[in-house]
């Protein structure tokens, strides 16, 4: 259960632009500590966004994605009101669900 | 700082008596008195004891509004792009909040510094944001406006909450939260600060001034030989005619030497060159070009025509724009020019 997402979400002519930025750290698994000892890879690997109850967008990330992660995205459709559910899942199995509201 | 602070200090005093009185006086005739409504105009510094803060206030959507307006495109929705600027927000905790100091900038792994790990005070970022942003078009943001981004920011690294308005009267209480409140130090030898002038934070250079049995001043024992005058060319003729430094004149005049013909002159003046070069095509053809192609042609008044009237798909698909500025004879001159094969000199 990381810290919130900030999620942006707004709807001109008809498309919908959702911006959203993700705390994360995303540890490659390349690096190493001052000690030598490899930083355990630790990133987010699966991403999911529905507008409303249809699903939007689905990735599949892996550890070239860097720290705090922003992503924007455009969708057809979706009016001020609708929810944004964005969803990240990462390696260690830990998952942050986050809603905002299109305006 | 206490030496420093009472000269300033007296300085000020000083200034704000007898400025306008002297300079009446010593100069009459000349300039005159600021008046209030320019001192005022120009005087829109933020203290870090929040003096000169207008009055006023801003809540965080009305800020958002103005940032997607007229901060996203540099700064990113979320304060967070690094595309133009370094990231505003960012890096910064709770935990710092509490203790007003960012942990973050102890670890050397830590990506970037962003403007909330380091500003120690709110006023600077009221200053700063009313001072000189938007970057196209400092100071047009109205004070509320000013506040309402500052709210929005403040929102964005966490430090309010959403419904937050921030205005005059709580301002102290988000300086209060700022992560790195406490990290501000002035123990060091540059100003301001205690430490400044004192002997355990001396400046790093050894630069003492002379005040006794000092060196003779320097005298001029020894001069360039004739025949070294001019190794790098005319000295004179390299320098900038800006200051009381000219050079010294070490050769021929350059200027003088090569001074080009006066069709070239005309040409660059009348802003051929900005599309035409002598031996190389440009956007245009080249002099050249053109001399070997009507060369042995009774063409040059037709090519006076093409100058003033503009001319298309002779050397490619970009048109010619008619110079209708350039007068005939100069148009003459230009064309019998470039047939002669457009020669420097």
């Amino acid at each position: 259960m990381g810290s919130p997402m900030k999620i942006r979400a707004t709807s001109k002519d008809g498309v919908t632009e959702i911006k959203v930025l993700m705390s994360h750290e995303m540890e490659t698994g390349q690096r190493k500590d001052a000690s030598g000892a490899v930083v355990p890879a630790w990133f987010i690997n699966e991403v999911t966004a529905k507008l409303g109850d249809k699903t939007v967008l689905q990735a599949q990330w892996g550890p070239s994605v860097s720290k705090n992660p922003y992503l924007a995205f455009k969708v057809k459709g979706g009016q001020a009101g609708d929810k944004v559910t964005v969803t990240w899942v990462d390696n260690k199995g830990d998952t942050r669900t986050d809603t905002a509201t299109v305006s | 700082m206490s030496r420093f602070s009472k000269a300033a200090a007296l300085a000020g005093l000083l200034c704000l008596g007898t400025v306008a009185a002297v300079a009446a006086e010593s100069f009459p005739g000349v300039g005159r008195p600021a008046t209030p409504a320019e001192v005022k105009a120009w005087d829109i510094d933020v203290g870090p004891d929040f003096a000169g803060l207008p009055k006023g206030s801003g809540s965080v959507d009305r800020g958002q509004t103005v940032w997607e307006s007229k901060c996203e495109s540099c700064h990113g929705t979320f304060a967070e792009s690094n595309s133009v600027f370094t990231p505003l927000v960012g890096g910064t905790t709770a935990e710092d909040m509490k203790t007003g100091h960012t942990a973050n900038l102890r670890r050397t792994d830590f990506p970037q510094r962003t403007t909330f790990m380091k500003v120690a005070t709110v006023s600077t970022l009221y200053d700063y944001i009313r001072r000189a942003m938007p970057w196209n078009a400092p100071k047009t943001l109205s004070d509320d406006d000013v506040y309402a981004v500052l709210a929005y920011l403040l929102n964005l690294a966490e430090i309010v909450p959403s419904d937050f308005t921030l205005s005059d009267a709580n301002i102290a209480e988000v300086q209060a939260m700022m992560p790195n409140r406490n990290g501000m130090t002035t123990a060091h030898a540059l100003w301001p600060g205690p430490g400044f002038g004192t002997e355990a934070n001396k400046p790093d250079t050894g630069n003492t001034p002379c005040m006794s049995n000092c060196k003779p001043k320097a005298e001029q024992v020894s001069i360039l030989p004739d025949y070294a005058w001019n190794a790098h060319g005319n000295l004179a003729g390299q320098n900038r005619a800006v200051g009381p430094v000219r050079g010294m004149k070490t050769g021929p005049d350059e200027a003088e030497a090569e001074a080009g013909s006066p069709a070239l002159a005309l040409a660059e003046k009348s802003g051929c060159l900005a599309c035409h070069a002598l031996n190389a095509k440009l956007v245009g053809p080249s002099y050249r070009e053109v001399a070997a192609r009507y060369a042995g042609k009774d063409s040059a008044t037709a090519l006076v025509g093409k100058l003033k009237d503009g001319s298309e798909g002779v050397w490619g698909d970009i048109p010619m724009p008619a110079q209708t500025e350039l007068a005939d004879g100069d148009a003459r001159v230009l064309v019998d020019w470039i047939l002669a094969g457009a020669p420097e000199k």
